[in-house]
């Protein structure tokens, strides 16, 4: 099933002197179940790219349709709510909330979306103990490693069942051994809970993993492979 | 309960800060609170020591008396009018008073002198003032005599110049002054009595005598015993003297009235200036003093009195004073509101820190699905909390420090009390409750935080995420 479809997007920044193309004419469709790679150099627009698929930028030209919602018909209040719903967001600094422990960040959106105390319990438990952290679910982000952290994050943004998960560089700042572990986590949460991933990286060990690479340069799509594996 | 959960913890991220706000406004609060209670009990003691003590609420006078005080402007008195104001039910007695200006002399010293005959018993329903007569003088001989003496310790001895020519109507003040121990006056006191004591006299209705202000009996340089003559104009342009013993020395804690006052029986004082049976001003002692009270007394009564005559209230014969107490008043309140915008300065500058340093914080909140309405009530209620917290610290501390004002009024001793005195402030700090300015407080510090909120507000309303997130 198709979950997300890019149509010819474009997205020009207006500098006070230079205009910017950063994303140019992009057309992508990830269906059900991707554990994707953007890569690119730096500068090519993958941030650009992520940014307008999880709704936080709108693009300056084209559509962008999750399940056949046209995210810039929405209301900015209505995006809000359709982003805790439906878009899962890993960030390249963790970016958890500091004064929540691990398991009140994985239960943050659970709230907003009102669901009974129970069935967040039940799954704050299950994601962090997936994660490997079912030990620490009552520290503070400020107590866990750069790693542990990550693994908080992607626990969280898979905690609202989105349809997808967008993560921008979500390695950048890991060692190669919890690089490892995160990802070991994020492809088995991707295959048993068949959540769609879609990553950026420049990290040639991290692409390896991925099932599908879009190679972008100059906001452009320069190639798009399944790879093997 | 989440998103209070969310901000009471979010106080606490910098623990320093936080107090260091809740303590500006617990301060502004304490401060405030304080000094009004201290304002109202100086209001209170003002109406208490002016209104209550010297003109009364309400007083009958002859129609002119207000504007010209002179003797001719007096009016006949006598018991059917006393009958007739007595048959109101607010008024449970009255206290005459006959007032006009003379010359006083004694030996070579003169000086002109507002002369005022009183009934000293009934004036006692409105002041203390025959507790006033002096005691107690410590003159230049006094205190060379009490030195040669050798009697007292050193450090009163030390202190005894400074109050020189000082008259004392309260042998415990006397002692404080001094630096001794109030306890063992015993030990002390019959050598201050050998050499300054002077015998006062009360003075009575049907009995010629005087009392003096301190300060005319300093500048006549008399003592209670000694003759004065007393020379002026009577009614309707005859004239007046007469040569009285002095009673008594009595100790007026306003500089300017207390060396131009001579107070004698009202009787004697009608004999002196040949205006027999008649009162320039009577003073209806009443039993409610509301506002509403003296209207209705004042209305009551303007029908049953002598045409030549009116009622005057309190509000119109203290009109200076009250305006006096206005201003401080509005003086009192600009300077707390002074106060008020350098704390809600403070406030401001926390809300912006604390907003400035959690943008990249707002993104991801905004970004994984809060509204923003809602993240700027959590930033909301963070500032409502820290006032609350300044607030509540404020009142309650404050209460049981203004309670003990209220009982414990503070009285200054020694110099600084006299110094005090010259300038004519009562040496004195009276507390009294406050109640609804609590109320105030809480207002006015939700009014600031709701100020404070403005910016941090509109700044988290229109919030781009992504350039948040890139911060
Ligand atoms: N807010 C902006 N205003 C102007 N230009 C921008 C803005 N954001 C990005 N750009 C430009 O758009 C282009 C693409 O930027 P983007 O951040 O998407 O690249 P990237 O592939 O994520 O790079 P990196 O690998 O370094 O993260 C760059 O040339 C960048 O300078
Ligand atoms: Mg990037």
């Amino acid at each position: 099933m198709k979950v997300l479809e890019l149509k010819n997007a474009h997205k020009i920044y207006n500098s006070s002197e230079i205009q910017v193309h950063a994303v140019n004419g992009v057309d992508l469709t990830f269906e059900e179940g991707e554990f994707a790679a953007i890569v690119g150099p730096s500068g090519s627009g993958k941030t650009t790219l992520l940014n307008m698929i999880g709704g936080l930028d709108h693009p300056t030209k084209g559509l962008i349709l999750v399940e056949n919602t046209d995210l810039s018909k929405l209301k900015p209040s209505k995006l809000i709510d359709f982003r805790m719903r439906n878009i899962g967001f890993v960030f390249q600094s963790y970016n958890l909330i500091p004064v929540l422990t691990a398991a009140e960040n994985v239960e943050f959106i659970m709230n907003l979306q009102k669901k009974p105390k129970k069935e967040r319990q039940k799954r704050t438990e299950d994601l962090l103990n997936a994660v490997g952290l079912g030990d620490r679910i009552n520290s503070r982000p400020s107590k866990l490693s750069g790693g542990q952290q990550q693994r908080v994050a992607v626990a969280r943004a898979l905690a609202s069942k989105p349809k997808f998960i967008l993560a921008d560089e979500p390695t950048a700042n890991l060692d190669s051994k919890s690089t490892e572990t995160l990802l070991q986590i994020m492809e088995e949460l991707n295959r048993e809970e068949k959540i769609t991933f879609i990553f950026s990286t420049h990290d040639a060990r991290v692409v390896k993993r991925a099932r599908r690479v879009v190679t972008l340069e100059d906001g452009k799509i320069l190639s798009d492979e399944i790879s093997k594996n | 309960m989440e998103n209070l959960k969310l901000a009471w913890r979010n106080l606490w991220r910098n623990r320093r800060r936080t107090m260091i706000t809740a303590a500006s406004v617990f301060f502004a609060v304490f401060f405030a609170l304080f000094m009004r209670s201290l304002q109202l009990g100086s209001y209170d003691y003002m109406y208490k020591n002016v209104i209550e003590s010297y003109s009364g609420y309400i007083q009958l006078q002859q129609k002119e008396w207000w504007d010209e005080k002179t003797i001719d402007n007096s009016f006949g008195y006598n018991l059917k009018l006393e009958e007739r104001l007595l048959s109101d039910n607010n008024i449970v007695n009255t206290i005459p008073r006959l007032e006009s200006f003379a010359l006083a002399s004694s030996g070579s010293n003169t000086k002109g002198v507002m002369v005022m005959g009183i009934d000293p018993e009934k004036e006692s329903l409105l002041s203390d003032i025959s507790k006033k007569v002096a005691k107690y003088h410590l003159s230049a001989d006094a205190i060379a005599k009490i030195l040669a003496s050798k009697q007292l310790p050193e450090k009163a001895t030390g202190n005894l110049p400074l109050f020189e020519n000082v008259y004392y109507d309260d042998e415990n003040r006397l002692l404080q002054d001094l630096g001794l121990n109030v306890e063992k006056k015993d030990s002390y006191l019959p050598v201050l009595a050998r050499y300054s004591r002077i015998e006062g006299e009360q003075i009575k209705v049907g009995e010629p005598g005087v009392w003096l202000g301190q300060e005319l009996a300093k500048y006549l340089e008399v003592q209670p015993g000694d003759t004065m003559v007393l020379m002026g104009q009577g009614y309707h342009g005859t004239t007046a003297a007469g040569k009285y013993q002095i009673k008594g020395i009595i100790k007026i804690p306003a500089s300017d009235i207390s060396g131009r006052i001579v107070y004698l029986p009202y009787d004697v004082a009608q004999e002196l200036f040949h205006a027999e049976n008649n009162l320039t001003s009577l003073i209806l002692h009443v039993r409610d003093n509301s506002d509403k009270a003296i209207a209705e007394t004042s209305q009551w009564l303007s029908e049953k009195i002598p045409d030549e005559t009116r009622i005057i209230d309190w509000k119109e014969m203290n009109d200076v004073i009250i305006q006096q107490m206005e201003a401080d008043n509005v003086s009192g309140m600009f300077m707390i509101g002074i106060l008020y915008i350098v704390i809600a300065f403070g406030i401001i500058g926390t809300v912006l820190m604390m907003t400035a340093e959690r943008r990249r914080e707002f993104g991801v909140l905004v970004a994984i699905g809060m509204q923003k309405k809602k993240l700027a009530s959590i930033v909301g209620y963070e500032m409502m909390m820290i006032g609350l917290l300044g607030v509540m610290a404020g009142i309650i501390i404050s209460i049981p420090i203004i309670l003990y004002g209220v009982n414990h009024p503070i009285v200054f001793k020694g110099e600084l009390a006299h110094m005090m005195e010259e300038y004519d402030f009562e040496p004195k700090l009276v507390f009294e409750t406050v109640s609804y300015y609590y109320l105030w407080q809480a207002f006015v510090v939700a009014l600031m935080v709701l100020v404070s909120l403005i910016h941090p507000v509109r700044k988290i309303l229109r919030l781009k995420v992504v350039n948040a997130l890139r911060a």
